[in-house]
């Protein structure tokens, strides 16, 4: 008996062991080139290109004259968004961004910012820079990286800018802010060579700060951006001072994720789990499982057949629109697709909406935004930096209509600094864009917080 | 006998508390093995579905249905050509990734190959001309004109007519028939089919169903009853993909009047005896009914049916959550629709194909097959429709539904091709197939075996008919 005890201790001490010595493990990653054909001879441009956004009559006509092309097919009776967007009310849509929607107006409000390109391993990274106008005495203007997701865009932070570049309340932070596009996306050039994932995408970006004199910054992203932030934190963890993510889906569901879905309903102290996390994770057959099914089609097709997939896509304006903005109707809140109108207006503009969907139309970058997922995707879900953890202090952001809900204990799994976790009281997969006034805040107080944690260390 | 004394003395050398025990558990075993087997036996007891009923028009349903069959000819226009050029010529190409053959999905460089002869070469006017060789016709049922052709055997005289339904899938049609037809119509030892060729309908010439809840029970229905308005009262069916689960419905439903089931995809139940025989069957596989081409066919298993499932069924989920979303842009972009449709004609031909640039399209096909096929889709906008039929038939568990539970009970006949996506070995057929007549390992051919190995496909038919009529 007392020999089992001591051979168990032996074993139990060994894992430990074993588990801390990853512990000190940092994602690592080499350097990659993206570029057509072979890399050239000689030293790598780093210069730093002013980029201005731009339109044509051509370009206007051509999309009209496809929008007018188009061959609508009706839905069925009664089915709203259940089997995707709603023919009747694309009509609608498509109207408005025939008649009244003002391409050139957007490309003014998309140039209010100052837009560059830069040359990183091979390709042109597009980006956005806002410095502060003002920064208050003795203080310096906070490095701010801030990454989207698909089929979202940098735009989607244009509501946040400005209150983070200059917030309201002189109390606040004040920050300077990178918007980049991930290569593939929208202005930024896309890979020509296979493997481009969010590790590369993550040590592209850490370059450009680099090249943007940034020695440490802080970074924030959901959806794909939640993940390329991620990695950046893991590739150089003295690099990010923070790390502020919306979504963070387990990658790998270890025990104690496991033990907490199938003991949580009865006993959620246990887990730490909330009322609200109850009520979002159960039943957890219909709740995790089925709902994830349902909406993650796209998912499928774009991680195995992305060529494919975007193909039809990239002639028709009208096909685009459908594919983009049901998701910005269902990742909004589930309940929309019960709707005829999926709820789209309710908290979007469809200025904004379109002026998003103009970006993939405009770059003809829908086929290579969908391969982000075949390479992210395509071995599996094993890859190293799933299985290393995140030491950077973490704020997360919950929203209570996020694609996944993920519980404290979940989040706190991965990353194992987490220094903010907050509840907030409104908004989807799309928060930055839907509430960012709630995200600005939520940006700032975990900023103070590893500020002031920052301070405490050096005294 | 020893062995028997052995345990009779152990037995009455314990005490009683203990014999009581074990003969407890012996009874609760047989009783647990006896109300398995039984409730076992009792699912597949039942020997047909219900036929149901349905109504699928627009707005409400009339007092009075028209039961006629109207001719109906294919038809194209200068307008109907010239809008498709249009379309092509403004079509908006993204560079393939370097060395990635079709693992991204249809190669962007071939396809410019594909668009340059659809665009140049191919004549839609002599395809239509050609598709107008058989006899086309349309009829109402249940609130939808369904098209069809309807080709009667070459000679008369006193050979006899077989009547035989053919039923498409999808990404195919019709089309895909075309070219086994007349060596089914053909004499053979006396007797001849007598060919009829639906459109499901949603797809193609058939009109799409303006309701919900159209699924392969209702297309069974809506076909049972087209063979009886045509005076059929009994006949052959043969079937794949989605074709394969329609006639399995129809004889399900109308025993009586199946004579004959064919299959080349045939879909294999989950359930235990499966599970057991994809653990033991690599290394014992004559316990579990496998034969020596099965396991070639089926192992290593997680790679070939598992992961391979995955890289391919991607269109499968999209399509049966979010179909009006997923064929939106196909409707308006040829290039799109073909590159859509004719991939699965490359991967589900050969798995291999994926990693060729050109995707092995034109070693077992031709173009102009192809592209016919793809038209038939593009000048009825009929992408959509026939998507919804994959989220119809997905909406609730399938494992679930009556079909599901339910045994197949007609002469059925299986040819199996060695490159069908899933291989499924006649033991796991015979779970609900329980009649198997004839189960045949075909030499070569995929997922499209009636446009790619039409001679092999006609054959295993009419040898299966044969078999039945014994002739």
């Amino acid at each position: 008996m007392f020999t089992a005890l001591l051979v168990a201790l032996v074993i139990g001490g060994l894992i430990i062991f074993l588990v801390q010595r990853r512990k000190n493990q940092v994602l690592k990653t080499e350097d990659g080139w993206w570029g057509a054909g072979a890399p050239p001879e000689g030293e790598e441009d780093l210069t730093i290109r002013s980029f201005k956004v731009t339109t044509t009559d051509e370009e206007l006509e051509d999309l009209y004259r496809r929008m007018d092309q188009t061959r609508p097919v009706p839905s069925l009776e009664d089915s709203q968004f259940h089997y995707g967007f709603n023919s009747h009310y694309l009509q609608k849509v498509v109207s408005y961004w025939r008649k009244d929607f003002d391409w050139r107006r957007q490309v003014d409000k998309l140039n209010q910012y100052p837009h560059f390109k830069t040359n990183i391993e091979g390709i042109d990274v597009h980006y956005v820079h806002v410095k502060p106008k003002t920064v208050p005495e003795g203080t310096k203007a906070i490095p701010l990286i801030m990454v989207h997701g698909w089929p979202g865009s940098f735009y989607e932070f244009y509501g946040l800018i400005p209150m983070l570049t200059e917030p309201s309340d002189p109390g606040q932070l004040v920050f300077e802010v990178v918007c980049p596009s991930i290569p593939g996306y929208g202005f930024s050039e896309a890979p020509r060579k296979k493997g481009f994932d969010s590790v590369c995408a993550a040590r592209i970006f850490h370059k450009l700060m680099k090249r943007l004199g940034f020695q440490q910054f802080y970074a924030h992203g959901g959806d794909w951006g939640w993940l390329v932030t991620t990695n950046m934190a893991q590739l150089a963890p003295k690099t990010v001072k923070g790390l502020h993510v919306n979504f963070a889906p387990p990658s790998k569901p270890g025990l104690l994720v496991t033990l907490s879905i199938v003991l949580g309903r009865r006993f959620p102290k246990l887990f730490g789990f909330t009322e609200t996390d109850v009520e979002r994770l159960y039943p957890c057959m219909e709740k995790l499982v089925l709902e994830s099914m349902k909406e993650s089609g796209y998912m499928h097709i774009q991680a195995t057949k992305p060529d494919t997939a975007g193909r039809g896509l990239n002639d028709s304006p009208v096909g685009l629109a459908a594919y983009i903005l049901e998701k910005f109707s269902t990742w909004t809140d589930h309940d929309f697709r019960n709707l005829e109108d999926g709820g789209l207006t309710r908290k979007f503009s469809l200025d904004d909406l379109l002026t998003n969907v103009m970006i993939y139309w405009t770059s003809g970058c829908i086929v290579s935004s969908m391969r982000f997922y075949k390479e992210n995707f395509g071995k599996g879900l094993d890859a190293p930096h799933a299985k290393i953890p995140v030491f950077v202090p973490t704020g997360f952001a919950c929203f209570p209509n996020e694609l996944m809900h993920t519980p404290k204990l979940w989040v706190k799994q991965k990353y194992h600094n987490l220094v903010s976790f907050s509840p907030m009281q409104r908004g989807g997969h799309f928060a930055a864009m839907e509430e960012p006034r709630l995200m600005a805040e939520d940006i700032q107080q975990f900023t103070r917080s590893v500020e002031e944690m920052m301070k405490k260390k050096k005294e | 006998m020893q062995r028997l004394q052995l345990l009779k003395d152990t037995f009455f050398g314990l005490d009683v508390a203990q014999q009581q025990l074990i003969i407890g558990c012996a009874v609760a075993a047989a009783a647990a093995g006896g109300i398995l087997t039984y409730a076992m036996q009792r699912s597949s007891k039942m020997r047909s579905i219900p036929l149901g009923e349905g109504w699928w028009g627009a707005g409400e349903k009339p007092l009075l249905e028209d039961q006629k069959i109207y001719p109906f000819t294919v038809e194209t226009s200068d307008e109907e050509i010239e809008d498709l050029h249009e379309r092509i010529d403004k079509t908006r190409f993204t560079d393939p990734l370097e060395d990635s053959g079709f693992q991204y999905g249809f190669n962007s460089t071939y396809l410019k190959k594909v668009i340059s002869y659809w665009r140049n070469t191919f004549d839609w006017k002599k395809q239509v001309a050609m598709l107008n060789k058989y006899p086309h016709f349309k009829t109402k049922i249940e609130g939808l004109d369904v098209h069809f052709i309807h080709v009667r055997p070459l000679q008369s005289g006193d050979q006899r007519a077989l009547p035989l339904m053919l039923v498409h899938g999808w990404p195919g049609s019709f089309y895909e028939f075309y070219k086994i037809l007349p060596l089914l119509t053909q004499n053979h030892n006396g007797f001849a089919f007598e060919v009829v060729i639906p459109s499901i309908p949603g797809y193609g010439f058939s009109e799409a169903p303006h309701k919900k809840g159209f699924n392969s029970l209702a297309a069974a229905r809506i076909f049972l009853t087209l063979m009886e308005r045509l005076g059929f009262s009994q006949f052959y069916l043969q079937g794949g993909d989605w074709g394969s689960l329609i006639t399995t419905n129809m004889a399900q439903m109308r025993p009586d009047c199946v004579k004959g089931l064919h299959l080349n995809m045939c879909m294999s139940n989950r359930g235990f005896k499966v599970l057991l025989s994809i653990i033991i069957g690599p290394y014992l596989p004559f316990l579990v009914g496998f034969s020596q081409e099965d396991v070639r066919r089926l192992f290593p298993f997680f790679q070939k049916n598992v992961w391979q499932m995955l890289e391919e069924s991607g269109y499968l989920h999209i399509q049966a959550t979010k179909p009006d979303t997923a064929g939106r842009g196909l409707n308006d972009s040829p290039v799109g629709l073909a590159a859509y449709i004719l991939e699965k004609f490359s991967s589900w031909t050969h798995m291999k194909n994926r990693d060729l640039e050109d995707g092995g399209l034109e070693r077992k096909f031709s173009l102009d097959d192809l592209l016919t096929n793809v038209m038939i889709y593009w000048t009825t906008g009929s992408i959509i429709s026939s998507m919804r039929f994959y989220k119809e038939n997905f909406s609730s568990n399938p494992n679930n539904r009556i079909d599901a539970k339910t045994g197949i009970f007609v002469p059925t006949g299986l040819a199996a091709f060695p490159q069908e996506i899933l291989h499924c070995p006649k033991s796991w057929a015979q779970i609900r197939y329980q009649n198997i007549v004839s189960y045949t390992f075909m030499p070569r051919g995929g997922h499209f075996p009636a446009l790619e190995e039409p001679r092999l496909l006609a054959n295993d038919v009419i040898q299966f008919a044969k078999a039945i009529e014994n002739l």
